[in-house]
């Protein structure tokens, strides 16, 4: 169905990040806001996306941000750098999905509710360092992969969930002996990110804790966080809400913190 | 969402979070109609993933319960959750709890009809005598033996010897039974447990598809476990009167074993024996006898209907059924397969030891059998990706390798369906030995195909 050489093919595809990408995350981490919105302005495709990202309903603006450095001025440097991140992910994603019910729309919706929740986590947890912002947006990407290596093997997948309810990411660690998540580490490391954002993806599987206290804190609140986004109703329909196991017993000394943030009633 | 079916019992799992929105997202008309359409005895929804849940997000799947219910007779329900998530459900539903509650998956398949291994030792309490008395009856009837606890503390005092027990059960809830004429298989004979007034309901209580397929996969000897019945009617006399004629086309026997006649006329019982029905007083008058099991075909599962040829079409067909079974062992064991060679003659294997099989007839507009013969070795590399691990233990092997047979007869449908061609596949078999399925297979010819999969010896039979 799927072999290591499959995995192999698919990173050596993973493009590295672009010149200007690199450039505005040099200026975003020493807090140049304009330099990095000045440069980010010259690259099309990346202010479209920031546009159509910080317009969304869930960010709040009463009137249409257009403007890149508007939108860094808003978000600051975390959520600015957190965002260019997420616009490094999409670009993995394929034209045509084919497993899972989706499209660039509903793929930055999932993007977007993500990064916002994960924001208030992080503010109710009094975490302000900006590589753990930006780590929510490696945790799509796992959706990515499973797309890019299952779609050739629909009707052989569907068959065998009929027979055993076995989420993406045992499957392929049962065949090939790697999961999603360390197909995850592997984009982190080609797009040189911060060590401890693959290290919170890792722990946020719910199936590899980290033994760094914190990072499984964090793993912890946005595993809980991905499988709160993957119950609402659009994303079940898309096929999501199994594609990893959910750990309820990982997350379960976190919930009633987690269902008050979120106002779960 | 759909459902994973085994040994009849079809679970639905979802994750996360189940609120009204959500929960109607799970079961889209599709889903629906699967799960109407779904042949399983038990059909449950599991917890197990579920870390917040409402009323509102319990009640689509409760709808679908009672759609369920009254369109099949499964028995229907919640299970896998612990105490919170049960006193939850209960306090929900107060008084108005018709579906079921199985603390664990395995407790369910402890009232499940087809659950094959009987006589376990069972722990059982519950704070509702009722439910006491009804689930130590239940798992009596499936031949257990249930040890009632009459109060929590003798409950819990019990509890602590864990190894007297086998299974220990808390925290359930009998709902509406099913209905359904429970199924349980002892060698080769099949025993079907009928009880109260038979009627014209037979015909929706009796699962007439696993009968059909029983007969398809070579069982020869049915016997109806009668004792409690009290007394049947001209309809449901009709009923075991054709059943056992179409029996006979498979030169199978049926059997009723402590039907009483005071309530039911006497003539039913000779109008029954015309159309080829046996009477005995005591099971063990017919289990215990092996002379007359050997008389009534259950000593050999030798399909005597279906010694047919192999035809022209079954032939064009035989790529794809080479195909599926080729995938199938190649997506489980992520190696390629070499087709040694293909010859029309009876199933023939040379080196009969370390070597288990499995078989799955199909029917429809085509029929036959696929077996598949494999080294242990290979079985256990197949099961892997099932398992999760690697294992010795045969019987959890053969239980996973008639998942993977399931898997090669979807595929063979899938396969087939493309050129137009309908067909069902019947239930899966396992032989822990060769000589068991030679015993089946008889001198049936069929193609048989050699394959290595890096290295190991595997063999394909097609027959009729």
């Amino acid at each position: 169905m799927i072999t290591k050489n499959d995995i192999d093919i698919f990173i050596s595809k993973i493009p590295p990040a672009p010149k200007t990408l690199k450039d505005t995350f040099g200026l975003l981490q020493i807090g140049d806001l304009v330099k990095a919105a000045k440069l980010a302005e010259s690259d099309l495709a990346l202010k479209s996306y920031l546009k159509n990202l910080v317009n969304k309903p869930i960010y709040g603006f009463k009137n249409e941000v257009s403007d890149i450095s508007q939108i860094f001025g808003i978000l600051g440097v975390s959520l600015s750098q957190q965002a260019v991140y997420n616009y490094m992910t999409s670009l993995l994603s394929p034209d045509e999905w084919l497993l899972f019910k989706l499209n660039a729309a509903s793929f930055y919706e999932l993007q977007a509710q993500l990064s916002k929740k994960w924001e208030a986590i992080l503010t109710y947890l009094k975490v302000e360092d900006k590589d753990i912002y930006a780590a929510i947006s490696l945790l799509p990407s796992s959706i990515i992969v499973s797309e890019a290596l299952f779609c050739k093997s629909i009707d052989d997948v569907t068959l065998l969930r009929t027979t055993k309810a076995l989420d993406y990411n045992t499957i392929l660690t049962r065949l090939c002996g790697i999961g999603l998540f360390d197909i995850c580490e592997k984009i982190a490391h080609k797009w040189e990110m911060n060590e401890i954002i693959p290290q919170i993806i890792h722990s946020a599987s719910g199936v590899r804790p980290s033994d760094d206290e914190e990072i499984n804190k964090l793993g912890k609140w946005m595993h809980l966080l991905l499988f709160f986004e993957l119950s609402q109703p659009q994303f079940i329909e898309a096929g999501l809400n199994d594609f990893v196991d959910f750990q309820v017993d990982y997350v379960s000394d976190i919930y009633d913190e987690f269902a008050t943030l979120m106002e779960i009633k | 969402m759909k459902a994973v079916v085994k040994n009849g019992v079809a679970v639905f799992s979802p994750q996360g979070f189940l609120d009204a929105n959500s929960t109607s997202a799970f079961l889209n008309i599709e889903d629906v109609t699967a799960a109407e359409n779904l042949k399983a005895d038990m059909i449950l929804v599991s917890l197990k993933k579920v870390i917040f849940f409402n009323r509102n997000g319990l009640d689509a799947f409760v709808k679908l319960f009672y759609k369920i219910r009254k369109k099949n007779h499964a028995i229907v329900g919640f299970c896998d959750y612990d105490d919170k998530k049960y006193h939850a459900i209960k306090k929900f539903y107060k008084g108005e709890i018709n579906f079921s509650l199985f603390k664990t998956l395995d407790i369910a398949y402890l009232f499940s009809t087809g659950f094959k291994n009987q006589n376990k030792k069972i722990l059982l309490y519950s704070s509702d005598k009722s439910q006491r008395t009804t689930m130590a009856i239940e798992l009596h009837d499936g031949g257990h033996n249930p040890i009632v606890a009459q109060s929590q503390e003798e409950y819990e005092s019990k509890k602590k010897n864990t190894d007297a027990y086998d299974y220990i059960i808390d925290s359930t809830f009998l709902g509406d039974t099913g209905d359904k004429v429970a199924t349980r298989v002892t060698g080769n004979a099949i025993i079907y447990t009928v009880s109260g007034f038979l009627d014209a309901q037979i015909n929706e209580r009796f699962n007439l598809l696993y009968h059909q397929n029983s007969l398809n996969v070579g069982f020869r000897l049915f016997i109806f476990d009668a004792y409690k019945v009290v007394s049947m009617n001209v309809h449901a006399l009709n009923f075991f009167s054709k059943l056992s004629s179409s029996a006979a086309e498979y030169n199978a026997t049926i059997c009723f074993v402590g039907l009483s006649f005071e309530k039911t006329q006497i003539e039913f019982k000779e109008t029954l024996e015309d159309a080829g029905i046996l009477f005995y007083e005591q099971m063990d008058d017919i289990l215990k006898n092996k002379e007359l099991l050997n008389e009534l075909g259950a000593s050999s599962a030798a399909n005597i209907k279906n010694k047919r040829a192999l035809n022209k079409q079954t032939v064009k067909e035989l790529p794809s059924f080479i195909d599926a079974a080729i995938i199938t062992i190649e997506m489980m064991t992520n190696s390629k397969a070499i087709k040694k060679s293909a010859e029309i003659h009876n199933l023939t294997i040379d080196i009969k030891k370390g070597k288990i099989a499995s078989s799955i007839g199909y029917y429809g507009e085509l029929d036959g059998m696929v077996i598949l013969v494999f080294p242990v070795t290979i079985a256990k590399k197949a099961c892997e990706l099932l398992i999760g691990e690697s294992t010795d233990d045969i019987e959890l092997i053969l239980d996973t390798l008639a998942e993977l047979v399931n898997i090669v007869g979807g595929k063979i449908k899938t396969l087939l369906s493309e050129h137009n061609i309908k067909v069902d596949i019947t239930l899966p078999r396992t032989y822990q030995d060769v000589d068991s399925l030679l015993e089946v297979v008889g001198d049936k010819k069929g193609v048989q195909v050699d394959l290595s999969f890096d290295d190991d010896e595997f063999l394909f039979f097609l027959t009729r």
